[in-house]
């Protein structure tokens, strides 16, 4: 079953069409890869279907239910259920680690017990491996503490989705990995859907069940990573396949 | 290898340095430009083995003039990075721009200019209305904000502010009253510098004053903070754990500007006139006691009370101008510097309008 469809999606900015119709599905309790090279607009698609764009035409189901970004309510349903991991982490330099991921708990549900509020973010962090890090502030955290941090801050409330844009970015090979690792631990043990924009090629390689490939404005490929061996494009052979014009003569 | 002309004439040969990068370039080309007078010429590029950019940028320049070469041979390495980065295609051909008169260009800078002017306005007056129903539903629900933070903003806004706002103010207030001393020696009126300090204080000077500090200070602070938030995702961030950003970060900071500033108000009339009595005891032999009772025949609580209206008002065009420059900045770290900037400009000028429309209103 699929968790988000697109239908003519355009999205851009101030009038301009960085991406233009298109029709792609999220496939639910699975992961899905939005690649393309840098400026493709990758992230700006991510945007829009984290309810923080609205699309120049078209749009998207979420769940079954069109997002109506003229509807604050609808937007809100939208945001209760999603979690998005940005690519520096974006926590509150302000608060700590602890307080961090307790603030969605605290702003959605004001009156739940702070004992049960306590629980709720040990065991957000625990899933990324951070429990021994609640009281540190942003400053005094690692590349990949952050962005453990801000997927733990992501999961807190159990989204269906959790938008991961450029994991990767910024962190070693080991660091990532561990990230990738992570991903797909949740995937597998609470069937979380995940949608990661990156142009990693090794973290799709390991994490990607389906793939949006981006290019030239429009979508150039979606379907399952493994049928990627198949394909025709010279530009997805270029990009996933390493090979160019000279391999293929 | 590859050739570009060739001539029927048997033509000079100039042999490359196998070392050619831009001290040699510089050398070459005005060895080709010499030689080139005695006609057509074969330059040789085949030894060159180490490059840069500038033996680039003479391949380049050797294209332009090929009439009058013979041939320019290339090879290796050479040839590679010249079929890259000089006879590479390029991808966007610039397009020149319709020329139109620059009375015609300078007219349709100013209207889109005004424009963006008015829309940024409108934006601004939205943001305010949407602050004050922010403000009313956080007063009811008391949600939607973190707990504690009305707190932090208190401690900035008032306890660091306190001591520049005393300390300014009483300077104002020694300033105003050596200046108006001298003039009403002159009269002999000696004793009304108590009314003009008072007035000048409770109604104008330290609202003004407390105002332009806090743009300063607070409007700074508030915009650089809320500018690299916008910057960093932050407040996207928020927005999508289903927080309103403009409620989360701005209702905190318009309580605590509403609660600190009858204080600092408050505390800078008392300074301010200080300011004025020591200039009357130390030029006049004035009694503090006299001073006051004096003063107390010119000003009234309702003087106090303006003043403290007119200072919450610009608190809050302080608070709001400052929560606008940095809720709308752009995307890139050097916006940040740029809306902090023009964020106290704005404070500032919203301040002294609106004190002036007070003065039509009280005068």
């Amino acid at each position: 079953m699929d968790i988000i469809n697109a239908h003519d999606l355009t999205v851009g900015y101030g009038g301009t069409e960085i991406l233009r119709g298109l029709d792609f599905a999220v496939p639910e309790g699975r992961i899905t890869a939005v690649v393309g090279v840098s400026g493709s607009g990758k992230s700006t698609l991510l945007k829009t279907l984290a309810g923080l764009l609205p699309p120049l035409s078209g749009g998207f189901d979420f769940a079954g239910r069109a997002v109506d970004y003229r509807s604050e309510a609808s937007l809100r349903l939208l945001y209760g259920k999603i979690g998005v991991l940005y690519q520096g982490g974006a926590l509150l330099n302000g608060l700590s680690l602890f307080e961090n991921v307790a603030l969605p708990i605290r702003m959605q549900h004001p009156k739940m017990p702070e004992d049960m509020v306590r629980d709720m973010v040990f065991a957000s962090l625990a899933q990324v491996e951070l429990a021994g890090s609640a009281d540190k502030y942003p400053a005094q955290l690692s590349g990949g503490m952050t962005k453990r941090g801000a997927l733990a801050r992501a999961l807190v409330l159990d989204p269906d989705v959790v938008f991961c844009d450029e994991p990767s970015s910024g962190l070693d090979p080991i660091t990532s990995a561990l990230l990738d690792d992570l991903l797909i631990r949740l995937k597998e043990t609470f069937r979380m859907t995940i949608v990661v924009v990156t142009h990693e090629l090794r973290s799709i390689e390991r994490v990607a069940d389906k793939v949006l490939l981006i290019n030239d404005g429009g979508l150039l490929f979606s379907g399952d990573y493994a049928d990627l061996a198949a394909a025709d494009d010279a530009f997805i052979r270029t990009f996933f396949l390493r090979k160019d014009s000279h391999d293929d003569t | 290898m590859s050739e570009i002309t060739v001539t029927p004439h048997p033509p000079e040969t100039i042999v490359m340095p196998k070392r050619l990068r831009a001290a040699e370039v510089v050398a070459v080309i005005n060895d080709i430009r010499r030689r080139v007078e005695a006609g057509p010429l074969v330059l040789d590029f085949r030894e060159v083995e180490e490059f840069d950019s500038s033996t680039l940028a003479l391949l380049h320049y050797l294209r332009g003039h090929e009439a009058s070469l013979a041939a320019v041979n290339i090879g290796g390495a050479l040839a590679r990075a010249e079929e890259s980065f000089v006879r590479a295609p390029r991808t966007e051909a610039l397009k020149s721009r319709p020329s139109d008169g620059r009375v015609v260009r300078t007219l349709t800078a100013f209207a889109d200019r005004f424009i963006r002017q008015v829309r940024s306005l409108g934006r601004f007056l939205a943001m305010f209305g949407d602050e004050v129903y922010h403000l009313g539903v956080y007063l009811k629900e008391r949600r939607g904000v973190y707990p504690g933070e009305t707190w932090n903003q208190l401690f900035f806004m008032g306890y660091r502010s306190f001591p520049i706002v005393c300390l300014l103010i009483f300077l104002v207030g020694v300033t105003i009253s050596i200046t108006s001393a001298e003039q009403l020696r002159l009269f002999g009126a000696d004793i009304y510098l108590a009314d003009l300090v008072g007035i000048a204080m409770l109604r104008e000077l330290v609202p003004l004053m407390t105002g332009v500090i806090l743009a300063g200070k607070v409007g700074a602070a508030v915009t650089a903070e809320l500018a690299s938030m916008t910057v960093l995702e932050e407040v996207d961030a928020l927005r999508t754990m289903g927080v309103v950003p403009e409620k989360f970060l701005m209702v905190p900071r318009l309580l605590a500007i509403t609660l600190v500033v009858p204080l600092l108000v408050a505390m800078a009339d008392v300074v301010g006139i200080f300011g004025g009595i020591v200039v009357a005891q130390a030029k006049f032999g004035t009694p503090p006691s006299a001073f006051i009772t004096e003063m107390l025949t010119a000003v009234d609580w309702t003087d106090f009370g303006w003043g403290l209206v007119k200072t919450v008002v610009f608190g809050w065009a302080v608070v709001v101008g400052a929560g606008f420059k940095g809720l709308t900045v752009g995307r890139s770290a050097e916006e940040v510097g740029r809306a902090t900037t023009e964020s106290v400009v704005l404070s500032i000028t919203l301040i002294i309008l609106i004190d002036c429309l007070f003065s039509f209103i009280l005068y």
